[in-house]
């Protein structure tokens, strides 16, 4: 989602028409941003946010924080491809659990925003299943996890249904 | 977000509603975007946020944010994708080394606190 509001960005500043991509993404950011107590992106996003034009990429950068990786969070993201996710999508779904926010020490997101319409239906079409693994892991852990949730995965356009 | 039909002769019409909100008159162009994601009807105007970047930028900001622009739009599809996947973080067993244990993160909380 990111990827597409920095985008967005980019084609403004060529004045041209944006994508159906784009204008979901910055449209659902914009929505987000007034309704959220924070805005979380991954590491490996911040990174490459980082590494892009300062310009289009510093205020992505300074309205979010980047989520550091808690412990597990990679065994919960190999649990998560066993239900036919691939590693990119898993680590991204495990960040919304064992995401840290080191500022806030707080764990974990309410909810993911993509654009991926598969990623959110196959999360959806599974998630009894994939509960039913996390509570299953959850439960072994040291007791500071057992607040740990399973974050929702919504597309850009049901946020954008919601406004 | 509205659902629009298509009738026999290719038309949409779009709900009274979003004409009123939208501030739309007879005669007023839209955009029709077509693309491999799909179709958007678009009536130009920025959401909030990449508007307020917009207009913080000043005319030598807006020249280097064009220029820096068309350098993005210059690069293939596969150099875009490339340069947005870079650094794909591994689940690995050996990559876990990075990961911070909770109980150490509330503990040292407490301690700020």
């Amino acid at each position: 989602m990111i990827r597409r509001v920095y985008e967005r960005r980019v084609r403004l500043a060529l004045a041209k028409p944006p994508t159906v991509l784009q204008v979901e993404a910055a449209n659902s950011y914009a929505h987000i941003a007034t309704i959220a107590n924070r805005l979380y992106i991954t590491e490996q996003t911040a990174n490459i946010l980082k590494r892009r034009t300062e310009i289009f990429a510093a205020p992505i950068l300074a309205d979010t924080r980047a989520l550091k990786k808690a412990r597990y969070l990679r065994r919960w993201a190999r649990r998560l491809t066993d239900f036919a996710f691939s590693s990119e999508d898993a680590i991204v779904l495990a960040y919304g659990s064992f995401g840290l926010d080191v500022e806030s020490k707080t764990v974990g997101v309410d909810a993911i925003i993509t654009t991926d319409i598969r990623l959110a239906e196959h999360y959806e079409r599974r998630h009894g299943e994939i509960k039913h693994r996390f509570d299953d892991m959850i439960v072994n852990l040291p007791e500071t996890y057992a607040v740990l949730r399973l974050p929702q995965v919504l597309t850009t356009a049901a946020i954008l249904a919601m406004v | 977000m509205e659902k629009l039909t298509v009738d026999a002769e290719g038309k949409i019409v779009i709900p009274p509603e979003v004409i009123q909100k939208r501030g739309l008159h007879p005669g007023d162009e839209l955009t029709l975007i077509e693309s491999a994601e799909g179709l958007l009807v678009y009536q130009g105007g920025v959401d909030a946020k990449t508007s307020a970047w917009w207009n913080r930028l000043d005319d030598r900001q807006r020249l280097l944010a064009e220029e820096y622009a068309l350098r993005d739009e210059n690069l293939s599809e596969h150099e875009r994708d490339a340069s947005w996947n870079q650094e794909a973080e591994s689940i690995e067993i050996e990559a876990e080394s990075d990961e911070l244990d909770l109980s150490n993160q509330l503990a040292s909380c407490s301690t700020k606190a």
